[in-house]
């Protein structure tokens, strides 16, 4: 996958583009409205993550233009504003998705990941490890040929899993995943213990291998080298 | 009372009180110049019989035809001519009648006389009745005009003060343009529009201050928070001892409270600027169904029993995204600070909204709770700014709000009609208690 990071702070950017280039994509980053324009002109992407506010322009402005040069990328808005008509704005300007910093890096790639899978892999809704099979439309997850009976949430966290592969999960990073950014209502830990417990259980019954770990002190990693 | 009957009514006054006034200058005055002249009249008579008299005629010649009578006297008087007017019983006519006699005194050939000659005039009660008439006309005739004039003046003269009235009544500070005043010749309402003008026009621009700072706060802090996140879960992914792991985990708690925080303020600085208008009714009891379902799991784990008493179709003015949150905050608050194995109860009406749970007694009196940062049992996993957000949501929305705590329940009352609160609490409470006795 190709994607386009505008972000005019260097050190985000940076920090998606490493996280992003450890997923194996390639991850350019512009800086600034005139150095994305520049870059959309040359270039295809088949993602762009657009931060509304840039030095040298408005996002939402980018995604008129985006709109107008009829280019066909994913659009992820990356904001602080998280101002409403700002979210209105965005979504019925084009953009796929909405995320809101701080945002959460596994998150922010899940988002892209599903932006992808809806735009460029023509809404395929299978998505494939080893034993695991999971359809993002009827939300069935299987286990070779077995059917897990799992919850809304459990589907949610083992999808999570799968598209942030041997990637330390932190659980405040599954909590906001799970049940988004609830106003005064911090992380609940037990809560995503004992989510992915039930779902490791689950997953080990329907003879799965157990390829969620434990990091120590820090969450939870989808090992995909377990066998 | 509206501004023209209040000058109408003042008007009606002023006549009211001046037309007794004016009613006895003017009686006063006619009645003067009555006697003043039939005082002259008579008083010249004298002076001709006093010339005749003087000629050397006889006194009677003058007497026959004329109520005249002429005395003589021994000293004359300081004043040469009296005038006295005395009310004489008239015997031929059977009523008291108004009688003017002039007394003339003369010195004729050394000799002195009295000349005096008197001439019934008209009474003080005819000349009042006579007017009595005409002031009654005037009098309602005046407070007619008044009363008309004043509602087709004032319709034509306030109307710039309507709309102008009409335009402050549609004003809303998020609007960007400003206001447009009726141009009026007015002196008083030109100021008054002027007036207006400017704290209108201060007013959006405070607004648009306001609500740029609380962005751009909200942006500056989010950028430099995502920043060592990102960091902080790059970290994570290196090769890292256990020492270090705790580390983490403790900076990545820090930023979790900083950004929940973080944008609770902002939230409430938005419910303040009252950016969530809306005029489009949800119905309620679906909102509250769906967080019900989203928090069931946790009321689960935590071992809680949630009932539920919801009306059907319960429709609400309210901001979609309020509406889940103050039921997401009620809800959350409810379940955090429950205890193992405790109650919840959610009760919907048409009146309000009462979330009833079970949990330890507040160490703050209950109404504390709904101020920032205020917690009861400093729970670590609670920034303090959940109640702040439903209070302010209340606020926005006018419903009013209030939280009760009595042997072991707490119970949180929002009623949606503003004024008073939610079924006497008491009876709840005791109702309540039969759900279970806390332990």
């Amino acid at each position: 996958m190709k994607v386009l990071a505008v972000e005019d702070n260097k050190e985000l950017a940076s920090s998606i583009h490493d996280y992003l280039a450890g997923e194996g994509y390639i991850c350019e980053v512009a800086y600034g409205f005139k150095d994305a324009r520049e870059k959309l002109s040359l270039f295809s992407y088949d993602c762009i993550l657009l931060d509304i506010m840039l030095p040298d322009g408005n996002g939402l402005e980018l995604l008129r233009w985006i709109q107008q040069e009829h280019i066909a990328s994913g659009i992820l808005i990356i904001s602080a504003k998280n101002a409403l008509d700002d979210k209105v704005n965005g979504l019925e300007g084009g953009a796929d998705d909405y995320v809101t910093k701080p945002f959460h890096l596994p998150e922010l790639h899940a988002r892209l990941r599903a932006i992808y899978r809806r735009k460029k892999l023509d809404g395929s809704n299978l998505i494939s490890f080893n034993e695991i099979n999971l359809n993002t439309d009827t939300l069935e997850a299987h286990i070779n040929a077995t059917l897990l009976d799992i919850t809304r949430k459990e589907f949610d966290l083992l999808l999570y899993f799968l598209v942030n592969k041997n990637r330390v999960l932190s659980r405040q990073s599954i909590a906001a995943h799970l049940w988004g950014d609830y106003t005064d209502n911090l992380a609940n830990f037990d809560f995503v213990y004992q989510h992915v417990k039930n779902l490791r259980k689950k997953i080990s019954a329907a003879n799965g291998a157990d390829y969620i770990e434990t990091v120590y002190g820090l969450g939870y990693k989808f090992n995909s080298s377990k066998v | 009372m509206k501004l023209v009957n209040k000058f109408t009514w003042s008007f009606v006054a002023i006549v009211l009180i001046l037309t007794p006034v004016t009613m006895t200058i003017s009686y006063r005055s006619i009645k003067r110049q009555l006697d003043k002249a039939e005082g002259i009249r008579l008083a010249e008579m004298n002076d001709n019989v006093a010339n005749k008299l003087r000629a050397g005629h006889a006194s009677q010649e003058y007497t026959q035809s004329h109520p005249i009578a002429i005395t003589k006297i021994t000293a004359l008087p300081e004043q040469k001519v009296q005038v006295i007017e005395t009310q004489e019983f008239n015997n031929a006519l059977n009523r008291k009648e108004c009688l003017l006699t002039v007394n003339s005194f003369y010195t004729i050939n050394g000799e002195y006389y009295k000349v005096s000659s008197y001439n019934f005039v008209t009474k003080s009660e005819q000349i009042f009745k006579g007017m009595m008439a005409a002031v009654i006309w005037k009098v309602v005739l005046l407070v007619f005009g008044v009363i008309i004039t004043a509602r087709i003046i004032s319709r034509y003269v306030l109307s710039p003060f309507r709309q102008t009235m009409v335009t402050i009544n549609n004003f809303r500070v998020k609007q960007k343009e400003k206001i447009k005043l009726p141009e009026t010749s007015t002196q008083e309402f030109k100021e008054l529009n002027r007036f207006l003008q400017k704290m209108t026009d201060k007013a959006i621009e405070d607004y648009a201050s306001v609500k740029e700072f609380s962005e751009n706060a909200s942006h500056e802090l989010q950028t430099p928070l995502a920043v060592i996140r990102s960091k902080i879960e790059l970290m994570a992914e290196t090769d890292i001892d256990a020492t270090q792991a705790a580390l983490i985990e403790d900076v990545q708690n820090a930023i979790e409270k900083l950004s929940s925080i973080n944008r609770s303020l902002t939230l409430l600085t938005k419910l303040e600027n009252q950016e969530f208008e809306t005029s489009s009714n949800i119905k309620f009891c679906t909102v509250t169904k769906q967080v019900i379902a989203s928090f069931e799991d946790w009321i689960q784990m935590k071992q809680l029993t949630l009932t539920r008493s919801l009306d059907k179709n319960v429709p609400l003015t309210i901001h979609p995204t309020l509406a889940e949150m103050l039921m997401t905050n009620l809800l959350s608050n409810a379940i955090r600070h429950n205890i193992p194995g405790g109650h919840i109860e959610v009760e919907l009406s048409a009146k309000g909204l009462v979330v009833s749970n079970t949990g330890l007694p507040p160490e703050i009196p209950t109404e504390e709770l709904f101020q920032r940062f205020k917690k009861s049992n400093q729970s670590a996993d609670s920034i303090g700014l959940g109640l702040a957000i439903v209070k302010q949501i209340c606020e926005v929305n006018r419903f009013a709000v209030n939280y009760e705590y009595s042997n072991g329940w707490h119970m949180i009352g929002v009623c949606f009609e503003g004024k008073g609160k939610m079924v006497s609490a008491a009876e709840r409470f005791a109702r309540l208690q039969q759900i279970s006795m806390p332990a």
